[in-house]
């Protein structure tokens, strides 16, 4: 480990791994998930092959006949019917005879079978006869067959002469697992529920970015710019507040104040008003409560980048401004605002992927109620995938979901790498051995 | 006075902090409430309490029916987040130190990535690893989210730590290197040092942000015996019929004593990463 280039190699190797492990390769498997059907209906692992009668009633679109034949039982000579035969307790010559005579023969309907068995040379009354022919009464309707192979080898002992391509057909309308689709992204880009869950994230990022994480937040830092420094370290902790709080409880404070057993409804009983549930009534109120329970967290991290900013202009140019006579307005708009593009810039950036990403406080707040209204694209996808109350986790369509979120960020962050300059970054290493 | 972080004493202060106090007013009374509620005894339609009681911390001594006991809960809750912790630091302060001061390939690429890794979002993440642990039978165990949460909090851990180890000064390596030691001798008994402060940071926000998580316990381990105390309070949440407030903002507050504990004694290194000083 004298060189500098093995080191590093072993002492990058844990980061390597775990981040290829458990970040790279949930991303590649999202990925090939989103091009599945995948759901809990499919199973994760393969399916089968069972001819159920719902498989029957697509078949029967494609090929009436086909279907119409394999719904119907079949009578075929096997031995297991021979062996079941003889297990009645008739006269021993019936399964005899047929064993010798008719093995392997198929009979398409109960009564071509019964004819047959009338025919032998032991004259089984009719109870018998019945009795015998259901013996040898094989459906394939019902049956789980493991594999392709089983499934047209049942077909073919039943005397349903296929061709490769009507064999095809059937297996596929048959097969209970997943199979591979481009389904999801068609579906994504035509069902209008999608759109409007692009347009809430959309409307969702603009007004927490702008209103909250840039507008509040700049608000924020200069207010307590312009204040003696203990009562601006109070308030600076006071706006950390929701940032630590983990966030199961900073939600229940939201539900609190908004619920209608709570802080709102009693307060607003004081003057006559019905309790109601403040976060859930309306649309509008439900987004309104979205919009500040993440903003509230989100104006913490840009009022410390922009707080710390302005520490860093120089306070010569304040005082100069001073004794020339601006205003403070006048201090704000023409010193601070213009040094704080890039701050303003970063903070844009950095939480545009975050708002994106993040949907937690949504799920915990409205659960992307009332309705669908403020049911955002991460929020979706995990409900999709994770949380469907319709019962039917669609795995592949919410993988394909959080696709699309990669594909946003990759994008966005290989942008902002662009912007912020990102080779100033990397110098090289000093020392070289 | 000899420094004043305030531009100047010609403007009053009085009115920025009466603003600021009347929009601060809504958070504070929720955190007020949060403390005030848990000890006292209030009628349903009243606004101020009428008594004390410690009825509300009753989960403490005894079991709700259905529900995971609150100490096996907070155990897991300690082990879920100190094992991410400690992971993510070996692992970020090695890898960060490679980044910064090692001559690897691909390196700037690697760097790129982890940037570009840090807006992936986590949503991706849990849906892909809940199918591959239903798949492989690994689902709701301990391990399998400490590793997943390590993961995730990875890309900034490493960013942050370059950061750090960009600071220090080439000089002391040169120092260590002439005298004879290895680069990794050097990295042990002369680097870390130095960035203690980023070790600080980076260990109380992963410390706090394991503390706090909740989706991916909630989806990857939801079973009793692994619980942690965000999914514990989370259904409580989400039963909409029996809410009963003050109990829940018990259990809260005992959940979030120990984050506002931390908080008060090392904010001052947790600051580096909130301030966000070593970010670009």
């Amino acid at each position: 480990m004298k060189s500098s280039r093995t080191l590093g190699l072993v002492m990058i190797a844990p980061a390597a791994i775990m981040i290829v492990l458990f970040f790279l390769l949930p991303v590649v498997l999202t990925a090939v998930f989103s091009m599945t059907n995948m759901t809990t209906a499919t199973g994760i692992s393969g399916g089968v092959y069972q001819i159920a009668p719902n498989s029957l009633i697509t078949l029967k679109s494609a090929m009436p006949d086909i279907a119409a034949e394999i719904s119907e039982p079949r009578y075929a000579i096997d031995e297991a019917g021979l062996k079941a035969v003889e297990g009645l307790g008739l006269a021993p010559g019936i399964a005899g005879e047929l064993r010798a005579k008719h093995t392997g023969e198929v009979f398409a309907t109960r009564r071509d079978a019964e004819r047959m068995i009338k025919d032998l040379s032991e004259r089984p009354s009719t109870r018998d006869v019945k009795q015998i022919s259901e013996q040898f009464n094989r459906s394939v309707v019902n049956t789980r067959f493991d594999s392709k192979e089983q499934l047209f080898s049942a077909l073919d002992t039943l005397g349903l002469k296929l061709t490769p391509e009507q064999k095809e057909t059937v297996a596929t309308a048959t097969y209970t697992g997943w199979t591979w689709t481009t389904d999801n992204f068609s579906r994504l880009a035509t069902s209008p529920d999608m759109a409007r869950v692009l347009l809430n994230t959309v409307l969702y990022v603009a007004l927490v970015l702008t209103l909250f994480n840039v507008g509040y937040a700049l608000l924020l830092a200069i207010w307590t710019h312009y204040m003696p420094p203990g009562p601006a370290s109070i308030f600076r902790g006071i706006w950390l507040l929701p940032r630590i709080t983990p966030v199961v409880i900073y939600v229940l404070l939201w539900k609190w104040l908004a619920w209608d057993s709570g802080f709102i409804s009693i307060l607003m009983g004081k003057f006559g008003y019905p309790p109601k549930n403040y976060l859930l009534d309306t649309a509008y109120h439900a987004w309104f409560f979205v919009v500040l329970i993440n903003g509230f967290i989100g104006a913490s991290m840009g009022m410390l980048v922009f707080s710390s900013a302005m520490k860093a202009i120089p306070k010569s140019q304040f005082y100069a401004s001073e004794v020339d006579g601006a205003s403070r307005w006048q201090q704000i708009r023409y010193i601070i605002l213009p040094q704080m593009r890039w701050p303003i810039l970063f903070v844009t950036c950095y939480q545009t992927l975050s708002l994106l990403a993040s949907f937690n406080e949504i799920l915990l707040a409205t659960n992307g109620g009332p309705g669908n209204s403020t049911e955002v694209w991460a929020l979706a996808a995990y409900h999709t995938a994770l949380r469907n109350y319709a019962g039917n986790l669609e795995y592949g369509l919410g993988a394909a979901m959080a696709l699309v979120l990669v594909v946003i960020g990759v994008t966005l962050s290989l942008l902002y790498l662009r912007v912020f300059n990102y080779g100033t970054l990397v110098a090289k290493p000093l020392i070289e051995d | 006075m000899a420094e004043r972080s305030q531009p100047s004493a010609n403007y009053s202060s009085w009115p920025v902090i009466s603003a600021l106090t009347i929009v601060s007013l809504p958070l504070l009374l929720m955190y007020v409430y949060l403390f005030l509620d848990t000890v006292t005894v209030k009628q349903p339609d009243a606004l101020l309490p009428s008594g004390l009681t410690l009825d509300h911390w009753r989960f403490l001594w005894q079991t709700t029916p259905g529900k995971a006991n609150i100490w096996q809960a907070t155990v897991n809750t300690l082990l879920f987040a100190a094992c991410t912790t400690s992971v993510v630091l070996i692992v970020s302060s090695m890898a960060g130190y490679v980044l910064s001061r090692l001559n690897v390939p691909a390196r700037g690429f690697f760097l790129a990535g982890v940037m570009v890794l840090h807006a992936f979002p986590s949503v991706t993440l849990i849906i892909a690893i809940f199918i591959v642990l239903q798949m492989i039978g690994l689902y709701n165990s301990l391990i399998g989210v400490i590793l997943v949460k390590a993961a995730i909090d990875l890309p900034l851990g490493i960013w942050l730590m370059k950061g750090f180890y960009d600071t220090v000064p080439w000089e002391i390596e040169m120092a260590g290197v002439v005298d004879g030691a290895s680069r990794f001798r050097v990295w042990r008994s002369l680097v870390l040092p130095q960035v203690k402060p980023g070790i600080m940071a980076l260990g109380l926000f992963s410390f706090l942000s394991g503390w706090g998580e909740f989706i991916l316990p909630q989806v990857l381990a939801p079973g009793n015996q692994v619980q942690v105390l965000s999914v514990y309070l989370a259904g409580f949440l989400v039963d909409d019929n029996n809410y009963d407030f003050n109990m829940f903002k018990a259990v809260g507050i005992f959940y979030f004593l120990p984050v506002l504990i931390a908080y008060a004694l090392f904010n001052k290194y947790l600051m580096n990463i909130y301030g966000g000083g070593s970010k670009g």
